[in-house]
């Protein structure tokens, strides 16, 4: 039976709820454990789904194929970067968790609407539970106290609170974190990425960012692989990593060397697109054309989302 | 079936394409990459650009494709200079095919790839597209159109960056190295494109086979100028030639000899047979071997290997056939199921980890394999993971730079040196650990002929357990006893290296065919033979002779046929005599000129022809 005891100095007037020490355990590791339980759910859901597919027809296009599908495929890119830009941030404007929550629930509607892919959806969930999982795990024992907060103390340390309202704080980052990651599939898969990178650069985004990203996205795997390689080289010849100046020499011959190849591989990249005839800007991928149904649909869409900022501030 | 290449027609050489006139380069560190180069190329030509590594080449084609500005001289595409406008159209006429497709496949998916060339040649999305379509249907790779590159396999993504010149139609093809690293089944695909462009040709490759099928002239370079211009016949007919420049293949034209004469020089045979007791166990045992990545995809299946202290085996099968996921396995770098013994010991979570002071590996692209800023430490990393004393790494240092011919070298940059010293320095740096078992992964990828003879020599001196992945077939049969075929993630065969190749059938099953190969092969075995012979031919000559009673001397030609003697190439010794082309020989000449010259030839047979004998005398002497 919790205990409600006098307050702290700095605590001016939450009230204060004492548990046991061992029950912060189980505040701590509970959710850990069914986090990682989660994650590694997660993984096999999206390792089974990928080794099930069976290789694509890779002779039509694999977004532009499936065209008819979706209204987000048909959707002019241009209008859909803007409306899915303005209401993640309008999401971020959230300031409850009911509504965030709403978020979600509206996101995954999009998803639906999308038939976006539930693993990759997943892999991009992965992705910000580590960040989601710092939120949860610090901030209710660091945000500073109000007046009228709940707070939990275990075990007599008094140092040491678990401020309720801190918890609903970190509940309504990440839940308006999960509502934004899950819009993003919709917005960068529904379209190929070259398409997507000539929408944000007649909206406006220097043409060479948007060049950079696309050689960037292109050659990232070209140098993990590198880097895979070179570490294999050094593996099979005893290296492990310690902690020691050894391994920091190691690995700075390492990083240097590879720095090194991939600033050369740059180089013949450049030479090899020159020789093709480029002289600063991409081939346009598509024909971008602006509907009247693709503005009523960013219309609508940026309604729902003032509608959700008022029924928040409206709590 | 495509005839050899002194059968294809002569190229259909109209106009000078290309001129380049007293052309210097320097890089901007100071190193004279080209000096005093002139070379005319006509439109249609097939041209072979050979030379060892670091000779120019590489930089020469850079010049033709205006990537690289001449410091002096010219550099002319039809008549104008290459600068300016004229650079920026002829750039989207002439095709430069880069070693490495990853360099070169820059696009999202194939076709944005491919569509790139013709869309900066002003053509609209739609015909750029369908031109795009059409170079990926020419090069098999229409069904992959819309794949990403990083997805293709080597091979795929080799003829993915040629679709993207071909998209562009030009009317020159720059190819630098169009074949290394290629099984020959993709060689022969890749080789089968090439010869069906009717465009002007440059190719670049140490692979002098593929250039004799391929190519109808020859220009050599060395330390960046053009010391020869040959027809290819006459490049790979002058044995001594292409030793002085470092690029005498013929070791390749050598035949095996199982270890039962005295064969090539490079033969490993006459290492120590394995130990086959019936008491010792392998040194490597897999049974029942079977591996999956993550991802779901088998790559190993029901793999038996048992590998024997002191054999020589060679690894071969198609790119993908998981002869990669089977090193990784053996060196303890992927855990599958199924049994694994080393020396009869089961291995262990515990021993994996350990494997790699018994196993050693020469990578196939050696920058994956060398981190180090200087050749003596680079050595030192590995004998320093071994916990080897100071005075024991410098010993086993010198002892391994020595072993592979780089004295010296301790304290070079690795990064600086070239492909072939940097192959045999990583092989230094796994022999300096002593390791039991030895896998050489496609140790030929790359080198130079002299390189490649050099690697060979060194490999065959050593007495070491040898497991060698490679293409090569010469390779395979010159190092290995026993030859261990895969195929798609199983092992298909495992019989004696000689079996492996009086087996036809088992090459074409695995896309190991060498068909032009061994065409070019005897071809040019053909052209390198050489014999004492004497015949009959007219030219210009200093001869005392009387015009209207008056004996004088002077240069004269008149219709007079005389013996004279020289070493040709011959088709075979019971074949008649060809001499129908013009070749360059030297031989003596009553007029005291001598030199490499070309002159008609009388044909032999030919009854008017003829002198006072009335045949040709023929005498070989099997001077090889």
């Amino acid at each position: 039976m919790p205990l409600k005891v006098p307050l702290d100095r700095r605590m001016a007037d939450p009230t204060l709820i004492q548990m046991p020490l061992w029950q912060l355990l189980v505040m701590v590791i509970t959710p850990l454990a069914v986090l990682g339980a989660g994650v590694t759910l997660l993984r096999w859901l999206i390792r089974k789904r990928s080794a099930e597919k069976d290789d694509p027809d890779w002779s039509v296009p694999q977004l532009e194929g499936t065209a008819g599908r979706s209204p987000f495929h048909r959707w002019d890119v241009r209008c859909k970067i803007v409306t899915i830009l303005v209401y993640s941030f309008m999401i971020t404007a959230i300031q409850q968790i009911t509504p965030a929550f709403v978020a979600i629930g509206l996101s995954c509607l999009v998803l639906v609407v999308a038939r976006a892919s539930l693993a990759k959806v997943l892999m991009r969930l992965l992705a910000i539970v580590g960040f989601i999982t710092m939120f949860l795990l610090v901030m209710p024992f660091t945000v500073p106290l109000h007046s009228g907060d709940t707070v939990i103390v275990f075990g007599g340390l008094n140092w040491l609170h678990f401020s309720m309202r801190g918890f609903w704080l970190a509940a309504t980052i990440a839940a308006k974190a999960v509502a934004i990651t899950l819009l993003m599939e919709p917005l960068l898969a529904t379209a190929p990425l070259p398409v997507t990178l000539q929408g944000l650069s007649r909206l406006g985004v220097p043409d060479m960012a948007g060049q950079m990203v696309l050689l960037s996205y292109r050659y990232l795997n070209v140098f993990r692989h590198e880097a895979r390689r070179m570490s294999t080289g050094m593996q099979v010849r005893g290296f492990r990593k310690r902690s020691n100046v050894a391994t920091v020499q190691t690995m700075a011959n390492f990083l240097g060397m590879l720095f090194v190849r991939s600033f050369e591989r740059t180089e013949r990249v450049f030479d090899a697109m020159r020789a093709r005839g480029y002289k600063g800007h991409f081939p346009d991928q598509a024909e971008l054309r602006l509907r009247p149904v693709d503005l009523v649909g960013a219309g609508l869409w940026l309604i729902i989302g003032v509608a959700l900022l008022v029924y928040d501030r409206m709590l | 079936m495509r005839e050899e290449n002194s059968h294809l027609p002569p190229p259909q050489v109209k106009d000078t394409l290309f001129c380049l006139s007293s052309l210097n380069y320097r890089y901007p560190g100071g190193i004279q990459a080209l000096s005093g180069i002139n070379l005319e190329i006509a439109s249609g030509e097939r041209l072979a650009l050979v030379g060892q590594n670091g000779s120019g080449k590489t930089t020469l084609i850079k010049q033709l494709c205006g990537l690289l500005l001449p410091a002096d001289g010219a550099v002319r595409f039809k008549g104008e200079p290459l600068q300016g406008d004229h650079l920026d159209r002829s750039r989207l006429k002439i095709g430069l095919l880069f070693q490495d497709p990853d360099d070169q496949l820059f696009g999202h998916t194939l076709i944005d790839d491919v569509v790139f060339g013709p869309s900066n040649q002003g053509l609209s999305r739609e015909p750029a597209r369908q031109a795009g379509l059409l170079a990926l249907e020419r090069v098999h790779l229409a069904d992959k159109a819309y794949k990403a590159p990083h997805h293709l396999s080597y091979g795929q993504k080799k003829r993915a960056a040629l679709a993207g010149l071909l998209a562009m139609q030009p009317d020159v093809l720059l190819l630098d190295e169009p074949t290394t690293n290629l099984d020959p089944g993709q060689e022969q695909v890749f080789l089968d494109l090439l010869l069906d462009f009717t465009g002007t040709l440059v190719c670049i490759s140490h692979d002098l086979l593929f250039l004799y099928e391929l190519c109808q002239r020859a220009v050599v370079m060395e330390k960046g100028r053009i010391a020869h211009d040959y027809t290819m016949n006459d490049l790979v007919a002058q044995r001594s030639q292409l030793r002085a420049y470092g690029l005498d293949f013929s070791f390749r034209l050598e035949p095996a000899t199982n270890g039962t004469d005295d064969g090539p020089s490079v033969c490993a045979r006459q290492n120590s047979a394995p130990s086959t007791s019936p008491m010792t166990p392998p040194m490597i045992a897999l049974g029942n071997y079977a591996f999956r990545y993550p991802d779901g995809t088998r790559a190993l299946t029901g793999v038996d290997l048992s590998i024997a202290t002191g054999e020589r085996i060679a690894l071969v099968g198609e790119n993908g056939a998981g002869k990669s996921t089977l090193l990784a396995c053996l060196l303890g770098l992927q855990q599958g199921r199924g049994t694994y013994l080393f020396e009869g010991q089961p291995v262990t979570r515990r021993l994996r980890r350990h494997l790699w002071r018994n196993i050693g590996m020469v990578f196939q692209d050696s920058g994956d394999q060398l981190v180090c800023p200087s050749v003596g430490e680079e050595v030192a990393f590995g004998l320093k993971q071994l916990g080897v004393s100071k005075n024991e790494i410098r010993r086993r240092m010198e002892e391994a730079l020595s072993l592979v011919r780089l004295e010296g070298f301790e304290a070079r940059v690795p990064l600086h040196m070239s492909g072939g010293e940097r192959k045999r320095l990583a092989l230094a740096c796994v022999l300096a650990m002593s390791p039991k078992l030895l896998i050489l992964d496609e140790p030929s990828a790359g080198l130079d002929p002299q390189g490649e003879e050099l690697l060979l020599s060194i490999i065959a001196e050593l007495d070491v357990t040898l497991l060698l992945v490679s293409h090569d077939m010469f390779f395979v049969n010159a190092l290995s006893r026993r030859t261990v075929v895969m195929h798609q993630g199983a092992i298909c065969q495992d019989l004696s290296t000689e079996a492996f190749f009086r087996d036809p059938g088992l090459g074409n099953l695995n896309g190991l065919a060498y068909t032009f190969r061994q065409r070019c092969g005897e071809a040019i075995r053909v052209l390198q033979h050489e014999h004492a012979h004497s015949h009959f031919h007219r030219h210009l000559h200093d001869h005392p002779h009387e015009h209207a009673w008056v004996a004088h001397d002077h240069l004269h030609k008149h219709n007079h046929a005389h013996r004279h003697h020289f070493l040709h190439t011959h088709p075979g010794e019971d074949e008649p005599h060809e001499h129908a082309t013009r070749r360059y020989h030297d031989h003596y000449h009553h007029d005291g000129d001598h030199g490499a010259h070309d002159h008609d030839h009388f044909v032999p047979d030919d009854p008017s022809m003829t002198g006072e004998s009335g045949e040709s005398d023929s005498k070989p002497d099997n001077k090889k």
